[in-house]
């Protein structure tokens, strides 16, 4: 791809990230950004950074100097927010909320997701890993292709959401249809057919999750749901029935898209670099340094969907962002900024061996899961899942490979997948 | 060395207890992380620092104490929040912070 010619002027870098070239391969373009036009304005005047210690540094600053949108100013930033169900769930959830709201909601869920709660999880994970991966042999073993990010990494996260949150997987599978057409709705370049899309998703969504805030009212268990409709009934003032169907709406979206693409890029990984494999042989900690690299290489958001609007003026890089401006982070981009990351484009779990998740061995912040207030609340969830799946699926096909292209989503703004064909390798070729 | 975390910043991403869950655990009520020793042991100093400029939300303060500070693991008792206030702001120096702002 002649990126230099493509690009020499680039006018909308949104425009440009969903071209076909980019959707094959979306690196050399953000090089080009990082090099060229780090802060980037668009034409409909949103900025992009993509410098992995600018949008380090965006991503610290949000709550100080950005903050998500207040309710009444969202029509100023989506023109068609008023009438969408989809922006105007997006405007109630985690993600878009300032302190102080943000911090008391945020920490009303944070009880089910800290570190010793994701860990108590790792059994019924392990246990859903083997069953899928059961599920997928007789046809593996027949020869047979079968779709890993349908069988195996959508399924995964689903059923681990349905434990969560209280719901049989028969539903959760129904709901799951939906939220590819809802997460392409929420790209700053949607069309009006796209929002429409996301709009028809989003009102099962919350009709369903309606009906369910009732029946764990009624018959609360220990599921998420129940545990936050009991904070709602304790503190109605400040939680209604709107910002919590909001919540599991967000984390829907926020939480298995996201964790599935990553499974199948770690899959990926394991087929393109039989060499890197070793690190799942052996201990935790090598498994953890190749599932920090597989985030690394590519974040599956690739950038924010939320709106960082700058409280003043803002100069960086020689330009000035003016303030209520709406700044985005391009964090694949920050992930292969060889100032953070050597040899950005070599796949190297070396890098985070030894160290703390999250952190390479020079001190770098791998950018995947955000940082600052906003930081991914299922970050670990979606460690554990990794790492509880990528070391059994090499250990039970180990003659495992592609049976045909993966298809990746045709998404400006997500690098999944819609299919990932792998079969066994003939006995003996 | 001590450390502290500014409980109402945290951002409960749990980030410190994964890197050093000696030292750090998280409140089961709400997530908020807490410091589970008075004074931190020599060999974890470098690690302790670490995880001060890992936090997503800079919430971790080392203070690093003068020479001839104990060594006895949690043995004393932990530092008030006015007491670690002070040390904060006499000697903490922040750790690299990328600043892009003007």
């Amino acid at each position: 791809m002649d990126v230099q010619a493509a690009t020499a002027v680039c006018r909308d870098a949104f425009a440009e990230l969903a071209s076909p070239a980019c959707l094959h391969d979306p690196y050399p373009f953000m090089r080009w950004l990082r090099e060229h036009d780090p802060v980037h304005r668009s034409a409909a005047g949103l900025f992009l950074l993509s410098r992995h210690a600018d949008i380090l540094w965006a991503l610290t600053a949000t709550g100080d100097a950005f903050r998500g949108p207040a309710p009444g100013e969202l029509a100023r930033y989506f023109p068609r927010a008023a009438a969408s169900l989809s922006l105007n769930l997006l405007a109630s959830t985690l993600a878009m909320k300032n302190p102080p709201a943000h911090t008391r909601l945020r920490r009303l869920i944070s009880r089910d997701f800290t570190m010793r709660q994701i860990d108590d999880l790792r059994p019924t994970i392990a246990r859903i890993v083997a069953a899928r991966l059961d599920g997928m042999a007789p046809a593996l073993e027949r020869g047979e292709a079968v779709d890993l990010h349908r069988e195996f990494a959508l399924a995964l996260p689903m059923l681990v959401f349905a434990e969560l949150f209280g719901m049989p997987q028969d539903d959760m599978f129904g709901l799951a249809a939906g939220i590819g057409a809802i997460l392409e709705g929420l790209s700053p370049h949607a069309s009006d057919p796209q929002l429409a899309a996301a709009d028809a998703a989003s009102a099962r969504v919350k009709a369903y999750f309606g009906g369910l805030i009732q029946r764990k009212r009624t018959n609360p268990r220990f599921d998420i749901v129940s545990m936050l409709v009991g904070a709602h009934d304790d503190d109605a003032d400040t939680l209604s029935d709107a910002e919590l169907i909001s919540m599991l709406w967000g984390m829907l979206l926020g939480g298995f898209t996201t964790t599935a693409a990553t499974i199948d890029h770690a899959v990926l990984a394991m087929l393109a670099h039989p060499q890197q494999r070793h690190w799942l042989q052996r201990d935790a900690a090598g498994v953890k340094a190749f599932v920090e690299e597989v985030l690394r290489c590519d974040a599956p958001a690739m950038f924010s969907s939320i709106p960082r609007i700058a409280q003043r003026d803002i100069e960086l890089g020689g330009v000035v962002i003016p303030k209520n401006s709406d700044v985005r982070v391009l964090i694949a981009s920050g992930n292969r900024d060889p100032d953070a990351f050597a040899d950005p484009d070599r796949f190297d779990p070396a890098r985070f061996y030894g160290t703390s998740p999250g952190m390479s061995i020079d001190g770098k912040i791998m950018l995947s899961f955000g940082h600052g207030i906003h930081f991914c609340l299922g970050a670990q969830l979606a460690r554990v899942q990794l790492a509880e799946s990528l070391p059994r699926i090499l250990a039970r096909f180990p003659t495992l490979a592609l049976a045909g292209q993966p298809t990746r989503e045709p998404s400006a703004f997500l690098r999944t997948f819609r299919a990932l064909p792998v079969r066994l390798h003939a006995q003996g070729s | 060395m001590r450390v502290v975390v500014d409980q109402d910043l945290c951002g409960t991403s749990g980030q410190c207890v994964l890197t050093l869950p000696s030292t750090f655990r998280q409140r089961e009520s709400d997530g908020v992380a807490e410091v589970c020793v008075a004074t931190v042991p020599q060999a974890l100093h470098a690690a302790v620092r670490l995880a001060a400029s890992q936090c997503p939300v800079a919430a971790i303060r080392v203070i690093e104490s003068d020479a001839g500070d104990d060594e006895r693991g949690s043995a004393g008792p932990p530092p008030t929040t006015l007491e670690a206030e002070r040390h904060a702001a006499r000697d903490q120096r922040h750790p690299g912070g990328y600043d892009g702002t003007v």
